[in-house]
């Protein structure tokens, strides 16, 4: 078993509001981990307590077996990461995006060189490649999104919510490409959304958020068995409702 | 942006000033020739300043008689009224009244008059020597003191408006510079969603500071540089048109030493200046909201330099420390061509502390946790735990 993801009692206070409660979990490499939970039930500030942009008020993290409070660098190096809020550099082109995020990550100049056109080959950006990012659809920005997480090929990727917005034709290529990147790259990725057929069709294991504390942790049948439902809708709305 | 705050004023205040300044010469010389209407009592006529007046072509001299009121309502007329009895007056060697009428609110007339008092102060010169003569006197017996100012001042510097201007000029356009580029670099970045992005990366807090900052800085100073040498060829090139090539009222020379300290101080200035704008527009949450700072930062930056212009202010252990006011009155000294080494070297490190704090605090603010995500800054978040 190799550990690639270690969230350790995380814990995190925004004042005198416990935003998120005692979280525990553990991603194995090539694992596909959906994080579910309503709106406000802390998965964002997990995601961002992961990726180290946020300091846990308790409990630690831990990516690639490197701490991120204490070998931060070594962590970063080793995550790509993803949430809503993050937006493409409006003035750049994405070969002239993924090449600064890539020196950003110090990457070396002949392997960047390579990753970048495989990325750009593989996420079909050719078409738009030259155009500046502010003029880009929105499913073309999040290929190029998820694309500069990957520049410098890290271990562990954490994606929130990438299908969000997105057409069917975009969030299939992105599905398809997650599944990829664990089953064939074994990377390790969590994978954070609201579209519940979407952690039917990928996720090896879940854990269900809500109100800041895990609900559930396990795989998705072992939800269904436990609350009793046919569907994971089902399960989680009764998880949910129950607590 | 960058082509606005740096290259656009390069280009503009020659273009403008040469501008106004042909507009300017092109004004005068169509006032110059540009006839007017000269109304004269009758009594005049014959008189030395009819016969003086008679010889100025662009007057159109008319004998009549005329109060003050009947050239009210007029356009370009002027109106000159000599006594009766100026020749008796002229001969027992006494003062003869000449007065001289006209609107002050017409720029044509005010003009005209001055070139008009002008030749009567010629002729009231002539007459003058001429009586002197009379009682073989020499010029010299109506004025027994000749006062002559002499200018101790070093051969280095410049004159006293020009060196005093200059350093507020330049930091003027340091906080032009610096200031849009702040904003855009931190309110814009959080209000685009990239700032999170950079955190998420490998490059620490340090390093994304200290590249905005240095960014910050050479605008800054790229700006500084650019306009003020393009401001002052472009008043040279105005005072060339303009026919005033005086070259000590636009010249500056300084030496090498006190070249070395001004570049010193206005680098020190800068990062100062820079790094009180990145700690202020931090806290703002919004591209708009960070603009609202504008005013209030150029007042609390631009204050204390102008009250270097408080008659009698000068660099001493009362202004040394404080900040903008004492860079200020060092510059002002430099450019005059006389300083005080310790004075100098005060300012400097005051600078030095002043910048270091400053920069202490953007950092302090860029660190915080609702930075880094982009959500709203309140001040008092910033120091609680």
């Amino acid at each position: 078993m190799n550990t690639l993801i270690e969230a350790n009692a995380l814990s995190k206070d925004f004042g005198d509001f416990r935003a998120v409660d005692n979280i525990s979990f553990q991603v194995e490499a090539g694992e596909i981990f959906g994080l579910l939970g309503p709106n406000g039930a802390g998965k964002t500030t997990t995601l961002r307590m992961l990726s180290g942009l946020l300091k846990p008020s308790e409990g630690y993290a831990e990516i690639a077996g490197f701490s991120m409070a204490k070998q931060t660098m070594d962590a970063k190096k080793s995550l790509g990461f993803l949430t809503g809020n993050m937006d493409l550099y409006r003035r750049l082109n994405p070969q002239e995006l993924l090449n600064y995020f890539g020196d950003l990550y110090e990457t070396p100049a002949k392997e960047l060189h390579e990753r970048v056109e495989f990325l750009i080959d593989a996420f079909g950006i050719t078409p738009f490649v030259d155009r500046y990012c502010e003029k880009l659809s929105t499913g073309q920005k999040q290929r190029v999104s998820i694309a500069r997480t990957l520049v410098h090929d890290p271990k562990v990727v954490i994606l929130d919510e990438p299908t969000t917005g997105l057409d069917i034709m975009s969030s299939e290529f992105i599905l398809q490409f997650i599944k990829k990147m664990a089953k064939e790259e074994q990377k390790t990725l969590i994978f954070s959304t609201h579209n519940l057929a979407e952690v039917e069709r990928l996720c090896d294991r879940i854990a269900v958020i809500h109100q800041g504390k895990m609900m559930y942790l396990g795989d998705v049948q072992g939800l269904k068995t436990q609350t009793k439902q046919e569907t994971l809708n089902q399960a989680f709305f009764h998880l949910v409702k129950e607590n | 942006m960058i082509y606005l705050i740096i290259l656009m004023p390069f280009f503009l205040y020659p273009i403008m000033l040469s501008v106004m300044g042909n507009i300017q010469v092109s004004q005068q010389e169509k006032m110059s020739a540009q006839k007017i209407a000269l109304w004269m009592s009758p009594q005049s006529e014959g008189s030395p300043v009819f016969q003086l007046l008679s010889k100025d072509s662009s007057l159109n001299i008319e004998l009549r008689d005329f109060e003050a009121e009947d050239l009210k309502g007029t356009e370009k007329t002027m109106g000159i009224i000599v006594a009766a009895t100026y020749q008796q007056q002229l001969d027992a060697g006494l003062s003869t009244p000449v007065q001289l009428l006209w609107d002050q609110s017409q720029d044509i007339l005010s003009f005209r008059s001055r070139s008009i008092k002008a030749q009567l102060d010629i002729l009231n010169k002539q007459y003058t020597f001429d009586r002197l003569a009379q009682k073989e006197l020499t010029p010299e017996f109506i004025q027994p003191f000749v006062v002559q100012s002499v200018d101790l001042s070093p051969q280095e510097g410049g004159n006293h408006l020009l060196t005093s201007m200059i350093p507020i000029m330049i930091f003027f356009f340091i906080v032009l510079g610096c200031f849009q580029i702040a904003i855009d670099i931190t309110a814009g970045e959080k209000e685009r969603n990239t700032l999170q992005t950079l955190y998420t990366s490998t490059a620490t807090t340090k390093e994304i500071i200290g590249g905005k900052f240095f960014a910050l800085v050479s605008v800054g100073l790229t700006s500084a540089t650019m306009n003020l040498t393009s401001l002052l060829v472009a008043m040279r090139l105005q005072a060339y048109i303009l026919g005033k090539a005086d070259a000590g009222t636009m010249a500056l020379s300084l030496s090498p030493i006190a070249i070395i300290w001004v570049i010193v101080l206005v680098f020190l200035a800068t990062l100062f200046i820079g790094a009180f704008i990145m700690a202020i527009v931090l806290l703002a949450n919004t591209y708009k909201e960070a603009q609202s700072y504008n005013a209030p930062v150029m007042m609390v930056i631009l204050m204390p330099a102008m009250m270097a212009f408080m008659p009698g202010l000068e660099l001493n252990m009362d202004t040394v420390f404080i900040p903008m006011l004492n860079t200020t009155l060092a510059l002002i000294s430099l450019l005059k061509g006389s300083f005080d080494l310790t004075m100098l070297l005060i300012v400097t490190v005051a600078n030095i502390l002043y910048g270091g704090l400053a920069l202490y605090l953007a950092s302090f603010t860029f660190s915080n946790e609702n930075v880094i995500t982009g959500e709203k800054v309140k001040l008092k978040d910033l120091f609680s735990k």
